[in-house]
């Protein structure tokens, strides 16, 4: 696997999304938030003309946003034909895999092993490798933290 | 009928390029029947498509091809190079009369006998060798001796209709290009608000202003490429019109207007198939046949008609029919037989509402299924498909003569006008078509009541829901009730129900994009769009909340008490007028069509220092009528904006009532000149506003666009102290060296006047002498500049002679 990898920290962990799937990074701008949607999903944001989903990661994950601050870039990608911009804590780097992926005995829990593909290696060291539509999707299908919410 | 022909063209010609490389195979090996199919479907499909176009010369090449290949495909015939040439010059021919046909619009005359010739299998032994060579002969010498000159005769004659190249393209290529453009304007527009922030700059400035107007062309071009006559719709009518008619032994015939009417593309597929149900459910349900329309005295052929015309980003369209027309009766019993409906609420619904019933699902009136109509599709269907893309469907008929479906369609799918309202500190968007009423709490006639855990209003005495939407949505409100405003949504289906909001802010298009399923499945919103400013904002569906919050129709509450007599839009001719008190108490009435808008004033924008009232409303100074003598007796004033197209003023009342019909007849009054006189309306006598008179009084135009100019000396004193005079006296002050228009107000010191006469300066218009000194020297054609009220009597006296020439001048233009 020598594919490039965009790397991000999410919750404090360092996770990769594979640069592919990456239109670009962006600066986080105002953010609208959407009421009575599902927790994950922060709201929507302006990119040029575009309208952009924001997506928590943090909350994703069922935790809570405010422990990481964040440096308000955010990753853009697209699913299922929607634009979603992926809030993390940071944005690091570009790397290569270098490795394919692995998973590791026990798993990462239960809550990243949704979201998560399997462990990748690279030159700064190992990363979880994230599943887009796991992230996007929300937690247990959506419905459940809606009503919830409700 | 020229949008078929270039469809057929362009089709033609993209299949035979499709089967270009089929036809070149097929000729190096013609036992390869396989390549056949290809050319086959090209000349069975112009064939076919011939049909429909007078071209005979066409239709029989293509008729002999198909059927020589057609043997070839059963195995009747073996293809040899001899067949596939005859075959191949016929494929050419239909392609050289193709490019008649889109030269001229018509097929040209000629004699084909060779080629079909060719074609015969007796032609294979004999002229095997010479046919294909001989093609050539064939061709050329017709296509000079009588094409070619017939395009160079129109083009001398200049009646041939211009050429016009099409290609087909995939409509998201087109989505794209659109929203490319949309980021360039948006890329644009921040690139303004940085040269702006930077300053003059005219190296820049000139190239950054062309290319905003190439901008704004490329955006309206890219628009109107979505945009597609109505016509295309039409084309397929008549034809459907006439089967129909045939199957069903009726006499039809269709009426169709305003085929130039565009509209979006992917609306004229949407509507599609809700028009041509209500026409297939007009002639099979509404239409009689011959022998009864007779009978009845009408004419023994029916008449389906369709009109379209665009009304704002709306297009309305009106179906008639001249046939039995629908029997409210009918319909009732029908209803309550299939227990849409109680007794109890019928009683409670007018004809209109209960011909209204023919949209319900499961409503069916067809006595018996027949084949045209009776398909188990509905017009709750019909009614559906226009609601999903943001349009409306009524009906109304007069039995005996007829019925009409009105049926408004919004222009595009994407851009809707919108009204963005806020709660809390987050704004929405509301589709405007839905807005039927604004009010706020503090106007009068309001009540607003809690029962339970429902809230109701009370507003011209009917009860009508109210669902806050700071609730729906789960946001803080901020504000008290007594602040808020209430938005009367009137859905499609007819329901009624307020919305509280707390805020109002415009009313603006806004291109509406999908949301992401996760946020769709709220079921509260339909999409999202960006504020002029570039903040995203989520627009409300509210169809969709109001089933939600139960308010639509299925369940019928007690709270649905409506008993207002709601007039149809395309019913009612007679003149409407909105109803107010004055300040005086009386109760007064002005014609609706001057009526721009209801605005509220707060106290401090009316000033009342000067002879008349003045009041700024969105920035613009407005002269103001209707107001009592003395103090402002509210804290805020509604003010009544009327328009008479090109001035405004705005009339302060106590208190506005309601819209009424003009339905007696206006008794004049002398006494009051203002009044154009007096009628009945509900019983009560009502004095109606002279818009003549109030507008010959005090109508001014809102922007200072027409105002006499005048030209000033070139000093400080004439800057400082003459200008604001001049202005105050209604004029526009120009620079001094201003060019042109000699219609123009020119004020000068009496010594400059002088010079500028004794160097034979050219000095044009009216002209206004100011001397030094309050003492006249002899002749006295001067004024002492600080004589004001000469000053001003002057200016006015100018200002008739001035306004006239340019009225002349105008008029002679």
């Amino acid at each position: 696997m020598n594919d490039l990898l965009v790397m991000a920290q999410i919750a404090g962990r360092r996770c990769a999304l594979n640069a592919h799937d990456v239109k670009s990074v962006i600066e986080l701008g105002g953010i609208t938030p959407v009421p009575r949607s599902p927790d994950h999903i922060a709201g929507i944001t302006a990119l040029r003309s575009q309208a952009l989903t924001v997506i928590d990661c943090r909350r994703a994950l069922g935790l809570p946003s405010t422990e990481w601050s964040t440096d308000h870039r955010a990753a853009v990608v697209h699913v299922d034909g929607h634009p979603y911009a992926l809030m993390v804590d940071a944005i690091e780097d570009i790397a290569v895999g270098q490795s394919g992926v692995g998973s590791v005995p026990g798993g990462f829990g239960p809550e990243w092993s949704r979201i998560a593909i399997g462990m990748v290696e690279t030159a700064i060291g190992p990363a979880l490798l994230i599943d887009l539509e796991a992230l996007i999707g929300g937690r247990a299908g959506g419905h459940d933290t809606m009503g919830a919410a409700a | 009928m020229d949008d078929l022909l270039a469809d057929f063209v362009a089709e033609t010609r993209e299949m035979l390029e499709a089967s270009e490389g089929e036809i070149i195979a097929w000729e190096a090996d013609p036992a390869d029947s396989a390549r056949l199919d290809a050319i086959f479907r090209f000349v069975h499909t112009v064939k076919g498509n011939c049909g429909f176009f007078d071209f005979p010369r066409l239709a029989n090449l293509s008729h002999e091809a198909e059927n020589v290949l057609a043997d070839v495909r059963a195995g009747r015939r073996e293809a040899d190079t001899a067949l596939v040439s005859a075959v191949l010059a016929i494929v050419d021919r239909i392609m050289d009369m193709i490019d008649a046909i889109e030269a001229q619009g018509s097929c040209p005359d000629g004699d084909d006998e060779a080629l079909v010739a060719a074609l015969a299998e007796g032609a294979q032994a004999g002229s095997s060798g010479d046919t294909r060579s001989a093609e050539p002969d064939a061709i050329a010498p017709e296509s000079t001796s009588e094409t070619a000159p017939e395009i160079t005769e129109d083009v001398t004659q200049g009646t041939a209709p211009i050429v016009q190249r099409t290609i087909r393209l995939p409509v998201d290529l087109l989505d794209r290009v659109m929203s490319g453009v949309s980021d360039m304007v948006l890329a644009r527009n921040d690139l303004a608000h940085r040269l702006r922030q930077a300053g003059n700059q005219p190296t820049i400035d000139g190239p950054f202003e062309r290319l905003t107007t190439i901008l704004s062309d490329v955006r309206d071009a890219i628009t109107r490429m979505r945009m597609q006559r109505i016509e295309t719709l039409y084309n397929a009518l008549p034809r459907l019109v006439r089967d129909l008619a045939e199957d069903l032994g009726k006499k039809v015939s269709i009426d169709l207007d305003g085929g130039d009417v565009e509209l979006d593309r992917e609306m004229i597929e949407m509507i599609r198939d809700p028009v041509t149900h209500i026409i297939r459910n007009a002639i099979d349900h509404g239409l009689e046949t011959p022998e009864e329309r007779l009978k009845k005295g009408k004419p023994e052929t029916g008449v389906v008609a369709i009109t379209a015309r665009q009304s704002g980003n709306k297009i309305s369209m009106v179906i008639t029919d001249d046939g039995r027309g629908v029997d409210e009766q009918v319909i009732a019993a029908k209803a309550l037989s299939m227990g849409l409906v109680t007794e109890a609420d019928l009683a409670q619904m007018d004809r209109e509402k209960i011909l209204q019933l023919v949209f319900e699902p499961g409503f069916s009136t067809a006595a018996s299924v027949s084949t045209i109509s009776g398909r188990g599709v509905g017009l709750d269907v019909v009614r559906s498909n226009l609601e999903r893309v943001g349009g409306s469907i009524k009906m109304t008929s007069t039995p005996g003569t007829g019925a009409l479906f009105y049926l408004q369609i919004p222009l595009t799918l994407a851009i809707i006008s919108g009204l963005t309202v806020a709660v809390g500190d987050q704004r929405f968007a509301i589709p405007q078509s839905y807005v039927e009423e604004v009010v706020d709490m503090g106007s009068s006639g309001i009540e607003f009541v809690t029962l339970g855990e429902t809230s109701l209003i009370t507003f011209r005495d009917q009860r009508t829901p109210c669902i806050s939407l700071s609730d729906v949505l789960g946001i803080a409100d901020k504000k008290d009730r007594k602040d808020a405003i209430f938005i009367l949504v009137r859905l499609a289906s007819g329901d009624l129900f307020a919305l509280e909001v707390d805020a109002i802010h415009s009313i603006s298009d806004l291109v509406v994009k999908p949301l992401p399923r996760s946020i769709m499945q709220s079921d509260l919103y339909g999409g999202s769009t960006l504020l002029d400013d570039g903040q995203p904002i989520l627009v409300l569906d509210l169809p969709l909340i109001a089933l939600n919050q139960g308010l639509v129709s299925e369940t019928r509450s007690v709270a649905k008490r409506r008993n207002e007599a709601q007039q149809s839009e395309f019913e009612a001719a007679s003149e409407r007028v909105m109803l107010f008190t004055d300040f005086d108490g009386r109760r007064r009435a002005v014609r609706l069509e001057l009526v721009q808008r209801i605005e509220t004033a707060p106290a401090h924008a009316i000033d009342l220092s000067g002879a008349s009232a003045r009041a700024v409303i969105d920035g613009v100074i407005l002269p103001l009528i209707g107001l009592p003598e003395g103090p402002l007796p509210t804290e805020k004033v509604r003010l009544l904006r009327l328009t008479d197209g090109l001035c405004e003023l705005l009339y302060a009342v106590r208190e506005i009532d309601d819209a009424a019909a003009l339905t007696n007849p206006v008794k004049p009054v002398q006494s009051d000149p203002m009044t154009e006189g007096v009628t009945l309306i509900d019983g009560e006598a009502v004095s109606l506003i002279d818009g003549h008179e109030v507008f010959a009084s005090y109508g001014e135009p809102p922007a200072q666009i027409d105002l006499p100019k005048c030209r000033l000396p070139d000093s400080d004193w004439a800057r400082t102290i003459l200008s604001p005079l001049v202005t105050s006296a209604g004029y526009e002050v120009v620079p001094s060296d201003s060019e042109g228009a000699d219609q123009v107000l020119s004020i000068w010191f009496e010594d400059e006047y002088e010079s500028a006469q004794a160097l034979d300066l050219p000095i044009t218009g009216p002209v206004i002498r100011l001397r030094d000194h309050p003492d006249a020297h002899q002749g006295c054609e001067t004024i002492y500049r600080y004589d004001r009220e000469a000053l001003a009597e002057a200016l006015r006296m100018a200002r008739t002679s001035v306004s006239r020439n340019n009225k002349t001048s105008g008029e002679a233009a």
